[in-house]
């Protein structure tokens, strides 16, 4: 087929701050990655990456970050990624870093990573945990989104319901 | 969630505006950024997009935090939950996601814990106090929570397939099977589950065929036949139905389906058949009415219904021995001249004994299904027929085959597999009877009416005979070859045919001795050249044999055979004088004979399992007495009876067969030759006779009316397919009415017009010369009295443009009361088309270019013509007032006229531009201006401004703006909207009148049209124009600037 090839990093902020979470945003984002590239890589660098760069996909609860660019240069892009120290945004400065997880060529098959990822940290999380009450509250989640994965297929009947019900708040 | 206060509204829009407080430039959410792509883009992009999560933030909610806090303290949680799920609303379908990341039942728990931890300085720190706190640790839950929130986002995104491919088509080749498509297990079980619902959706989408049987029980006869009844049940199907739909483009009309053009290119072929051969046409689906009753009675009821003014009536000698068929119109009771109902034609059944005033008559009237309606009950009302009557012996099948068929199909069919033969085959052998004749009617319905009075007794035949038309000068020789007369019977031992009411004719010798008459006058026709030789409207009737026993072999082309007119007196005297009365007698006047006869047809299977059991194969088959005998009606149709070149063309015979043996005829008259043609070919037929075609070419009667409506309809519609820029902008071509003839205001126009002529005429010259009394031609400066009164009549007739022939005049009687100030107002007020056979000979004399020329000379000492003078003209305005006049024309030059072309006055500087360049093409109108067209753009870009601010609110108030919008129809850039103003004068040329058939004709080599102007306007045009060039006009077609010379001629 002919289209344009895309490369997506799928990668996690880490913060310490917790205050970081809450300017993080698809701009802020987006303009920072690119401040980066020109200053790592140069006019050249910035020029090239920016075609079709694109922040797709962010979470703030869990600091996941979705970015794309052009195949011919997402390594420019990706040898970036790890001279981001710190997140800006309204004069502040917030210490994180980028931890890139996975590399795709779809953003299909990035999502089904983090699906893995995701799964993989929650019993990760739960191993660990010591506490009941947060014990308790995690397996909930572990079941729920298992749960999901089987229902997914039924829930696209019944959201129609769902959204007006939304929409009616 | 909510504070009880705070609509969602209202706080989405003071987010916002802090917003734009802040940052100095208006944040868009992004439903509003995308509603600036193209509508197209957008909604690719939303289907790819429906799927996919969006992205969870918390810092819209911290930057609007800030400012809210201003107005109302708290909530901070709440507000920034509340913004992402509304910008998730106004997209469509993205909303799910947006819901699912932070899911429902969490979200309390969730904003819950983040007020604790506030309160605590947790990780989710309030804004600007709290923010130096560092969390004491990090709860586990709300952490998986997250986590947990975002694989349900992502599992949805990933099992869902957001492209409109199929699920196999989603698979690598080397992964692709055979048949995939329709069987679901080829494909990888993880994604069979979805391939099954996709087929289910597919299933649905298809056509529902009667899912018990497979194909090949439904192509099984008794099936098809079953499915065929069923489907002629909503439109009446013709006999030759199943024929017509393999050949030609079918149409449902006027409750029938009927063949409109052959799939073939045949438009050429179909004119030379007119002319040189013969074009078959199945006219069934036209209507017949039969009146019974005493003469004097029928005559008495049906006079005031036509006049003599238009042209023989019922009771004209000829038609009313029964000798010949008459056609005329038809008006409502003492209405003449106006309310037209319709063109008929008629024939009398011939008297037994003439002369016997008592004796019962039987009257057919023939007609067009659209006018049968109003036609019926006009005849009615005149013959005060209100009793509908138990089905007597004339009408008694419509009522009863249908219950017969019901009871019939419910036999159980033990014969089928095995081949019967055909001496076995009983009653039962055809348990399921085709539909023959009217699909559609109700069996409790009743189709005839009595009048208690008068005694007369009027049954609807529609359907209970087959009428086949034939045209050219082959017809007869067709005719002849394929209908071969019936045997007489001699024999003795023919009592257990079905036939039987044709041995009983033979036992009598007059009978007999009248059916060898009219065989003899048959045989005689074969030698004719052309049907128009036979004095029009001849009626012959016949009794034939079965015509499927002597097809050929093959099909082939008849020629006429010059060796059979030999016998040259009893020609001569059959030229002459026509079918002599006697001899007009056929049995399919007895309603209970054609009722035998359709009954008692030999299916085609027997027909042909008998002819396999012949001892030499191919040999004539001989049934002998079990022959059906077919009674026939031949009625010769007069071509072109007007104008003075090609007299005759496109005459034929029509035939009346008894319902059922439609195909039994059709076929054979094709295999001699005869071309099929369609409603196509019927127009182009009409249109070359320069006869006015039902019933489009009937503007004053209320079928035409329809059809205009409907043409002007499909037409618009049509029209509005094609993007503005790739069709004709007809304001800026100065064509007011593209699509329909508004013939009610072209001839008020011309009547204000000329009354304002008059006028100024006279204040101008109080002796009123004739040639003051023409005043200027264009009076280029109405006077004010006219501009008030047409702009009144603008103001109060406001649907002229949706409802163009709607009867505008009505609406403002007060108006034109005042205007007219006479008694004759009612009169005046409707259209009327000039019909009156004398007006219109003098009429076409005066249309002729001058006085000098032959033609005109030699028609003025026949009917004492008057001359072209002001009172004649004022006669014949006052005894038709607002009348149309039927004209043909034909091009001079280049040009081939379309439908709705206008007809427009020359001006004087065109005669003389004419007159020194032969070759002069004729003037172009200058371009108009488009006055609709910056008002429909500012229409469209507020409306474009208004959704873009529906956007933001809410999908209901969005709907409310749609609808208001829907409510005042949007005008069409192209088309004049509102009221039309004056059409006459509209354009650079006074527009005259309309075409309603126009195109390049074969018969003559030019451009030839047929419509209706004024009379008023033509008598003004005629009597300022110069002797030598009288009766030139201008036509223009309405997407083009060019006008053409063309010669006016009015036909009688």
């Amino acid at each position: 087929m002919v289209r344009f090839k895309h490369r997506y990093l799928l990668c996690e902020v880490v913060s310490d701050d917790p205050r970081c979470r809450l300017s993080l945003d698809d701009r802020v984002l987006g303009g920072l990655v690119r401040d980066t590239i020109a200053r790592v890589h140069g006019t050249f660098g910035a020029a090239a990456s920016s075609i079709g760069f694109a922040v797709r996909y962010l979470n703030a609860y869990t600091g996941i970050v979705l970015l794309r660019c052009r195949k011919e240069f997402y390594q420019l892009v990706w040898s970036a990624l790890p001279f981001i120290t710190y997140l800006e945004n309204k004069g502040h400065h917030y210490p994180c870093f980028l931890n890139t997880l996975h590399v795709g060529g779809t953003i299909r098959t990035c999502q089904k990573f983090l699906i893995q990822y995701n799964r993989r940290q929650l019993l990760i999380l739960l191993q660990n945990c010591t506490d009941e009450g947060e014990r308790e509250a995690i397996q909930k989640s572990v079941t729920r989104s298992c749960l999901l994965e089987e229902e997914s297929g039924e829930e696209d009947l019944s959201d129609g319901g769902e959204e007006a019900a939304e929409a009616m708040e | 969630m909510l504070p009880p206060a705070l609509s969602p509204f209202t706080s989405f829009w003071r987010l916002w505006r802090s917003l734009v407080i802040l940052t100095g430039k208006p944040w868009l959410p992004p439903s509003v950024r995308q509603a600036e792509m193209s509508n197209a883009k957008e909604r690719k992009h939303a289907k790819k997009m429906r799927n996919q999560p969006t992205n969870v933030t918390l810092s819209s909610g911290f930057v609007a935090d800030r400012s809210v806090k201003h107005h109302n303290g708290g909530g901070k949680p709440f507000r920034a939950q509340k913004q992402e799920s509304f910008s998730g609303t106004s997209r469509q379908r993205q909303t799910r996601m947006t819901h699912y990341s932070p899911p429902e039942p969490d979200v309390n728990e969730q904003s819950s814990s983040k007020v604790t931890f506030n309160k605590k300085g947790g990780w989710k720190a309030g804004p600007e106090g709290t923010s130096q706190e560092i969390p004491k640790y990090i709860t586990a839950s709300t952490f998986a929570q997250a986590r947990a929130a975002e694989i349900s986002a992502m599992l949805k995104a990933v099992t869902q397939k957001s492209s409109n491919s199929l699920v196999f088509q989603t698979l690598p080749r080397h992964m692709r099977r055979r048949a995939m498509s329709h069987n679901v297990k080829r494909l990888p079980r993880r994604l069979q589950e979805i391939a099954q619902k996709e087929a289910e959706k597919a299933v649905h989408q298809k056509k529902e065929h009667s899912k018990n049987k497979c194909h090949k029980a439904r192509r099984c006869h008794i099936n098809r036949v079953l499915e065929f009844n069923r489907r002629q049940k909503k439109n009446i199907w013709l006999e030759t139905h199943i024929w017509h739909a393999k050949r030609f483009h079918m149409v449902k009309k006027w409750g029938y389906c009927l063949g409109e053009r052959p799939t073939v290119k045949s438009h050429r072929a179909c004119y030379r058949a007119m002319t040189n051969r013969c074009l078959l046409q199945d006219l069934s689906y036209y209507c017949c009415l039969e009146l019974k009753g005493k003469e004097e009675e029928i005559l008495k009821a049906l006079s005031p219904m036509c006049s003599i003014d238009t042209g023989l009536t019922f009771a004209a000698v000829h038609c009313l021995s029964g000798k010949r068929q008459g056609s005329l119109m038809l008006y409502r009771a003492n209405k003449y001249p106006r309310e037209v109902l319709g063109p008929v034609t008629f024939i009398w059944k011939s008297e037994r004994s003439p002369g016997d005033p008592s004796e019962n008559r039987q009257l057919w009237i023939w007609l067009h299904p659209t006018l049968k309606q109003d036609i019926l009950e006009e005849i009615k009302v005149v013959c005060q027929c209100t009793e509908p009557t138990k089905s007597t012996v004339c009408i008694s099948d419509p009522l009863l085959t249908p219950n017969q068929e019901k009871s019939q199909t419910k036999l159980p069919d033990e014969k089928i597999g095995k081949k019967r033969k055909w001496k076995d085959d009983g009653e039962n052998a055809k348990p399921i009877k085709k539909f023959i004749g009217d699909g559609t009617r109700d069996p409790h319905q009743l189709y005839s009416w009595i009048s208690p009075t008068t005694g007369i007794l009027i049954s609807d035949l529609t359907m209970e005979m087959n009428r086949f038309r034939l045209i050219g000068p082959l017809s007869h020789s067709i005719l002849t070859e394929a209908v071969k007369a019936a045997a007489v019977h001699t024999g003795e031992d023919t009592e257990n045919t079905p036939h039987r009411w044709w041995t009983e004719t033979c036992k009598n010798p007059d009978s007999v001795s009248l059916h060898h008459r009219q065989e003899a006058i048959f045989a005689l026709l074969g030698g004719i050249t052309s049907p128009a030789e036979i004095p029009a409207g001849t009626i012959l009737g016949l009794t034939v044999g079965d015509p499927r026993i002597n097809l050929p072999q093959k099909r082939s082309k008849v020629l006429p055979n010059p060796e059979k007119c030999q016998d040259n007196e009893k020609v001569r005297q059959l030229l002459l004088e026509g079918v002599p009365v006697e001899c007009t007698h056929s049995f399919i006047w007895n309603q209970a004979i054609s009722k035998s006869v359709t009954e008692n047809k030999i299916s085609d299977q027997d027909l042909n399992w008998k002819r396999s059991e012949l001892l030499v194969p191919g040999s004539q088959l001989v049934l002998g007495p079990h022959e059906s005998k077919i009674p026939l009606l031949l009625i010769q149709q007069p071509g072109k009876v007007t104008g003075d070149d090609r007299r005759g063309w496109g005459s034929g015979w029509d035939v009346l067969l008894p319902k059922g043996w439609g195909m039994a005829f059709w076929i054979p008259l094709i295999y001699r030759g005869a071309r099929v043609g369609g409603l196509k070919e019927a127009i182009m037929h009409s249109q070359y006779k320069r006869s006015p075609y039902i019933p489009g070419d009937f503007p004053d009667c209320p079928a035409g009316i329809l059809f205009a409506k409907e043409q002007a309809k499909n037409l618009l519609e049509k029209y509005k397919r094609r993007p503005p820029a790739k069709r004709p902008n007809y304001v800026k071509l100065g064509t007011l009415a593209p699509f329909c003839c508004p013939w009610e205001q072209l001839t008020r126009d011309w009547e204000l017009r000329a009354q304002a002529q008059e006028e100024s005429s006279v204040a101008s010259s109080p002796s009123g010369e004739e040639s003051d009394w023409r005043g200027d031609e264009v009076p280029c400066a109405p006077t004010p009295e006219k501009t008030h009164q047409v702009s009144d009549a603008m103001g109060t007739s406001l649907h002229a443009c949706s409802e163009p022939r709607g009867r505008m005049d009505t609406e403002c009687p007060a108006q034109m009361g005042t205007e007219w100030a006479t008694g004759q107002d009612a009169a005046r007020r409707h259209l009327c088309v000039l019909r009156s056979r004398a007006s219109l000979k003098q009429l076409s004399a005066w249309c002729g270019p001058s006085s000098e020329d032959s033609r005109a000379a030699r028609q003025v000492p026949s009917g004492g013509q008057q001359e072209l003078t002001r009172e004649a003209c004022l006669s014949l305005l006052d005894r038709f007032p607002r009348a149309l006049v039927w004209v043909s024309l034909s091009l001079l030059r280049k040009g081939s006229p379309e439908p709705h072309a206008m007809i427009c006055v020359p001006a004087k500087e065109d005669f003389l531009q004419l007159s020194q360049d032969r070759l002069y093409c004729g003037p172009q109108e200058s371009k108009h201006s488009d006055p609709f067209k910056s008002k429909i753009r500012k229409q469209k870009e507020k409306k474009k401004l208004e959704k873009r601010q529906n956007q933001g609110h809410t999908v209901s108030e969005g709907l409310e703006a749609g609808h208001t919008m829907a409510e005042h129809q949007a005008p069409t850039l192209g088309l004049w909207s509102g009221p039309l103003p004056d059409v006459t004068s509209h354009c650079s040329r006074v527009l005259l009148g309309f075409v309603t058939q126009g195109d390049f004709s074969m018969a003559v080599g030019c451009g030839e049209a047929l419509g209706f102007v004024s009379l008023t306007g033509l008598l003004d045009m005629l009597s300022n124009q110069p002797a030598g060039e009288r009766g030139l006009v201008l036509l223009r077609p309405p997407a083009s600037l060019q006008y053409r010379f063309a010669r006016i001629a009015i036909e009688v």
